[in-house]
C-alpha cells in the first residue's frame, strides 16, 4: 500500500477545490497560445476597447489584448511562484536540517542569520533590492528565494530537532546510519507534510510578491503580469474599463492564492497516515 | 597413579578416542562427562583393557603401561586392583548364580580370602550398599534394577581396588535410590582413585571433586567440579550444563545446536560452536591452562568475553544516570540488567550503543577498546528498544523496515537484501506473505511490532543483542513467546544478550547472570541462581520479595 497523494487529496473537499482551481490556472497558462489570438505584448492602435468578439476582454491603454495578457500573466505568476517555492524550500531544508543535525556553533550561526532576516520586513528588503538591481525573471526568482527561506528553515529545524531524538531515528543510528542517510531517508520524508505546506506557502507568497512588485512598478516592465495589469488599470479607474481590466486580473490572482491556500490546508492531514480516518490494510 | 597419554582408540575407521590425555591421582575422584557417543565408555574399557578396537598411546597405572602388559599380568590387575562397574546392569550378572556367590567369587578366584571369609565379606559389602540380607540368595533376575546396581557396586569393591571405574553408576536409578547410593559411594571412597563416567551432571556433582569434559574423543575442559559447574569455560561445557534439567540453575533449558559428528577436522566441537573461527576447523586446539587449575582446549581461550564496560558513566547535568558501571558479557550468554525504572538501565544501554556519549569510562569489544561507534560496531551489536512502535518508522512497510539495516550497512544487492530480510522475518515467526510484507506498522499488533523490531536487529546477524524491556508492552502469553524466541536464537546463533528488565522473575528465566542496578550503579552481580536464592543486598531481596509469584509463601524466606 502506497499513499497516493492525488487519491487522498481528492477525499478532502477543500483540497479538491484547491486542486481544481490550481489545475484550471495551470491549464490556462499552458494553453495560453491556443486560447487567445493575440500576443500579449503586441500593440495596436485600438486602445481601451470594450469587450467584443474580437477582443474578449477588450484592450488596454496601448492596445494590447487583455484576455491574452490575463493568460500569459498566469504563466509569470506560476513560474515565479513555483520557482521560488522550490528554491526557497531547498534552502530551508538544507539549512534547517543541517543546523538541527550538526548543532553547535554551526547551528548558532545559521539561526542568527535566520533571525536577522526575519526581524527585517521582507517586503521592504525586496522592494529596495529589486528597485536597485531591476531584476529580470530568473533573477527575480532567485532574489525572492534567497529572501524567503528563513522562516521555513526555522520551522524545519525545530521539527528536525524533535525528530532526531525519536525512536526510529535512534534505531536507524544503531544500524550505523550516518547523518546524511538519516536526513535524506528519514527526516525529509517524515517531514513530507510540513515540507509540502512550506512549499505551497512559499509559492503563494511568491505569487503575491511578484504581483505586488509588478503593481508597484518595480522589476521588468516588459514582463506580462497580473500586478502590472492592475497597476495600469488603476490609472484608468475613472473609466468603466476596471470591470474587464482590473477585476479579471484581481480575481485571477485571488483565485490562484485561494487555490494554493486550500491545498496547503488539506495537505497536512493527508500526508500523515496516522491522521487519516479508517483502517486500510 | 593413572596417567593416560595420547590415547587413541578406533573401531575400523571410526576413531572414538582421539589423542586423550588424563591424569588421576590417589584419592581423587574424577568425573568424565560427555554426551552419548563421546567415547566415555570406551575410555573406561581401555583402562580395563577390554576394548576390542585398535588402541594406541599409553595408559600408565602406577608406572606400568597397561597396554603393553602380558595377558596374565592384566588379569591380575583387572578386578583386583582396577575394578569397573558397567553401565548395562542386565548383562553383567551371571543369571545362574546367587548374588552373594557372585560378589564373593572374585575374592575367591584371586585367592585373597578363603571361601567362608569371602562370603562373609561379600555379605558385609552388600549390606553396606543397602541390600537386605533376605535378598542375598536371590538370583539376579529376581532383583530390581536398583538392587542389581547395589550388587554390582559391592562386586567392584570386593577386592578393594586401587582404581575404581564407575560407568554411569547412578543413571538408571530412580532419584531416591540415586540419592542413597550416591551418598554411600561418597562415604566409601577413601584413598582409592575413582573415575566416574557419566552423562549425568547430578552424578558428577554428587561424586566428583574434579571434572573432565569429553567431546568427540578429546577432553575439552578439566577443572574442579564446583568451579567448572559454576563458571564453565568451554562453550560445550556451558551448553551441556544449560541442557541439563536441575534444581539449581534457573534459566530455561537450552539444547545444543546440531549433532555430534565424527570425524571432524580441527576442534571436534567447532561445527556446533557459536564462536568458532577459521582456525577451529583446521587445527586441533591443545588442552592448556587458561586460569588457575583449569585446562581448556579452545583456540579462543574458552568462552570469549564479547563486550565489557569499565567504569562507564553518563551524566545529565548534575544527575549521574549511570555511575561508573563495570560489566561484561560473554558470547552466547545472557546478562540480565535488573532494576526499577529510573535506575539507569536504559541510559546504560543507550550509552553502550553510542546514542549517548559516555561521560567517562571505556567499552571493549572482544578486548579491543572501542574508539568510535561505526558501522562495524553496529554490525555486531544491536538493540531492541523499549517501545517497538516508536522505533519503527510509520512511513515504511514491514519489508522496508527489515531491509533498512542492510541498506545502511550497504550489504548485498537489493535482491539479496530482500531475500535476507524475508528470511529473517520468517525466523521471528512472522508471516512471509506479500500482504504482510507490505503492511505498515500502524496496522500491526504489539507482538508483531516487537517481532519486526527483533527482525530488524537480527537481520545483521549481530553477536550481541541489547534488549530493553522487550516484553514491557506485551501481554504475558505474547511476551513469553518473544522470550522463547530470543532464547532459541541464542541456542542457534550463540547470540549474547543484555536483557534489560525491571522484572527479576523474567530475568531468572532467561539469564545466566544477573546484575542489579540501583541509582545508576550495579550493586550486585552474579550467577542468576545465586542472586535469586542468596541475594547479598537488601535491595535485591526487596526486588525478589515484590516479584510476581502465583502463590505467596508467608515464611520469611526473604529476610
Amino acid at each position: 500500500m502506497h499513499i497516493s497523494l492525488k487519491k487522498e487529496l481528492k477525499q478532502s473537499h477543500i483540497g479538491k477545490a484547491g486542486i481544481i482551481i490550481l489545475v484550471l490556472v495551470i491549464t490556462l497558462a499552458i494553453l495560453a497560445p491556443f486560447l487567445s489570438r493575440y500576443n500579449p505584448g503586441q500593440q495596436s492602435t485600438a486602445s481601451l476597447l470594450s469587450p467584443s468578439g474580437v477582443h474578449w476582454l477588450g484592450t488596454n491603454q496601448i492596445g494590447q489584448d487583455i484576455w491574452s495578457q490575463l493568460l500569459y500573466g498566469a504563466r509569470t505568476s506560476l513560474l515565479v511562484g513555483f520557482g521560488v517555492g522550490i528554491f526557497s524550500l531547498i534552502l530551508s531544508v538544507l539549512f534547517g536540517i543541517s543546523a538541527a543535525l550538526v548543532g553547535g556553533l554551526y547551528d548558532k550561526i545559521v539561526m542568527r542569520i535566520v533571525d536577522a532576516f526575519i526581524v527585517i520586513p521582507m517586503v521592504v528588503v525586496v522592494i529596495l533590492v529589486a528597485a536597485y538591481i531591476k531584476p529580470d525573471l530568473p533573477v527575480l526568482i532567485l532574489l525572492l528565494a534567497v529572501l524567503s527561506w528563513q522562516g521555513g528553515a526555522r520551522v524545519i529545524r525545530a521539527q528536525a530537532l524533535s525528530l532526531k531524538e525519536s525512536g526510529h531515528i535512534n534505531a536507524s543510528r544503531t544500524f550505523g546510519a550516518g547523518q546524511l542517510y538519516i536526513a535524506w531517508r528519514h527526516i525529509v520524508p517524515d517531514m513530507g507534510p510540513i515540507l509540502l505546506v512550506e512549499f505551497i506557502y512559499g509559492v503563494r507568497r511568491a505569487v503575491f510578491m511578484e504581483a505586488g512588485l509588478a503593481f508597484l512598478g518595480i522589476g521588468d516592465p516588459m514582463l506580462v503580469s497580473w500586478g502590472t495589469m492592475m497597476r495600469d488599470a488603476m490609472k484608468f479607474s475613472y473609466l468603466d474599463v476596471w470591470r474587464w481590466w482590473l477585476v479579471p486580473a484581481g480575481v485571477a490572482l485571488s483565485l490562484t492564492i485561494i487555490g494554493l491556500t486550500f491545498i496547503s490546508h488539506a495537505t497536512e492531514s493527508v500526508l500523515d497516515p496516522r491522521l487519516r480516518g479508517g483502517a486500510v490494510a | 597413579m593413572l596417567e593416560i597419554k595420547d590415547l587413541r582408540v578406533s573401531y575400523g575407521d571410526d576413531t572414538v578416542l582421539d589423542g586423550l590425555d588424563l591424569d588421576l591421582a590417589d584419592g581423587e575422584t574424577l568425573a568424565i562427562i560427555g554426551e552419548s557417543g563421546a567415547g566415555k565408555t570406551t575410555l573406561g574399557m581401555s583402562i580395563m583393557r577390554l576394548v576390542e578396537g585398535k588402541v594406541q598411546g599409553s595408559i600408565l597405572f602406577n608406572g606400568q603401561d597397561i597396554l603393553s602388559l602380558a595377558d596374565k599380568e592384566i588379569q591380575d590387575l583387572r578386578w583386583n586392583r582396577i575394578a569397573m562397574v558397567f553401565q548395562n546392569v542386565n548383562n553383567v550378572l551371571n543369571p545362574v548364580h546367587k548374588v552373594l556367590d557372585q560378589v564373593a567369587e572374585p575374592m575367591i578366584e584371586h585367592k585373597l580370602r578363603s571361601k567362608d571369609e569371602a562370603r562373609t565379606k561379600a555379605g558385609e559389602l552388600l549390606t553396606q550398599f543397602g541390600l537386605s540380607p533376605k535378598r542375598f540368595s536371590a538370583y539376579p533376575h529376581q532383583l530390581s534394577g536398583g538392587e542389581q546396581q547395589r550388587v554390582l557396586l559391592a562386586m567392584a569393591f570386593a577386592n578393594n581396588p586401587d582404581l575404581l571405574i564407575l560407568d554411569e553408576p547412578l543413571s538408571s536409578l530412580d532419584v531416591t535410590t540415586r540419592e542413597e547410593l550416591g551418598n554411600l559411594l561418597g562415604k566409601i571412597d577413601g584413598h582409592r582413585a575413582t573415575l566416574v563416567i557419566t552423562h549425568d551432571l547430578d552424578t558428577v556433582s554428587r561424586l566428583s571433586q574434579k571434572l573432565a569434559v569429553l567431546y568427540g574423543g578429546r577432553i575439552v575442559e578439566i577443572g574442579l567440579t564446583d568451579e567448572v559447574m559454576r563458571y564453565p569455560k568451554h562453550p560445550y561445557t556451558r551448553a551441556l550444563i544449560r541442557a541439563y534439567p536441575n534444581m539449581t540453575t534457573v534459566k530455561d533449558l537450552q539444547g545444543i545446536k546440531g549433532r555430534m559428528a565424527r570425524p571432524v577436522s580441527g576442534c571436534p566441537f567447532h561445527p556446533r560452536c557459536t564462536q568458532a573461527i577459521e582456525k577451529c576447523s583446521t587445527e586441533v586446539p591443545p588442552l592448556i591452562i587458561q586460569t588457575q587449575g583449569r585446562l581448556v582446549a579452545c583456540h579462543r581461550g574458552g568462552i570469549v568475553t564479547l563486550l565489557s564496560a569499565v567504569n562507564l558513566s553518563r551524566s545529565f547535568g548534575s544527575l549521574k544516570a549511570v555511575d561508573s558501571v563495570s560489566l561484561h558479557i560473554e558470547t552466547g550468554e545472557t546478562l540480565a540488567l535488573v532494576g526499577q525504572s529510573g535506575s539507569g538501565k536504559t541510559t546504560l544501554a543507550k550509552t553502550i550503543m553510542g546514542l549517548y556519549r559516555p561521560s567517562n569510562g571505556t567499552i571493549y569489544l572482544e578486548g579491543k577498546k572501542l574508539g568510535r561507534w561505526g558501522k562495524d560496531f553496529y554490525k555486531r551489536v544491536q538493540m531492541i528498544f523499549q517501545n517497538p512502535g516508536e522505533s519503527l518508522s510509520h512511513r515504511l512497510s514491514v519489508l522496508e523496515l527489515v531491509m533498512e539495516p542492510l541498506e545502511v550497512q550497504r550489504m548485498g544487492t537489493r535482491e539479496e537484501r530482500r531475500k535476507r530480510a524475508v528470511q529473517t522475518i520468517g525466523e521471528v515467526e512472522l508471516p512471509q506473505t506479500e500482504a504482510f510484507l507490505n503492511t505498515y506498522p500502524h496496522h500491526l499488533s504489539g507482538g508483531e511490532l516487537q517481532r519486526v523490531a527483533i527482525a530488524r536487529a537480527l537481520v545483521l546477524e549481530p553477536d550481541l543483542l541489547i534488549a530493553d524491556e522487550p516484553t514491557a508492552f506485551l501481554d504475558a502469553s505474547v511476551g513469553a513467546k518473544i522470550l522463547k524466541l530470543l532464547l532459541n536464537l541464542q541456542e542457534h546463533r550463540g547470540l549474547s544478550m543484555l536483557y534489560i528488565t525491571h522484572d527479576i522473575a523474567a530475568a531468572r528465566k532467561v539469564s545466566d547472570r544477573i546484575a542489579v542496578m540501583l541509582e545508576g550503579r550495579v550493586i550486585e552481580e552474579g550467577l542468576s541462581n545465586e542472586i535469586v536464592t542468596a541475594p547479598k543486598q537488601a535491595y535485591t531481596r526487596k526486588l525478589l520479595g515484590s516479584a510476581s509469584a502465583l502463590k505467596r509463601f508467608k515464611t520469611a524466606s526473604n529476610t
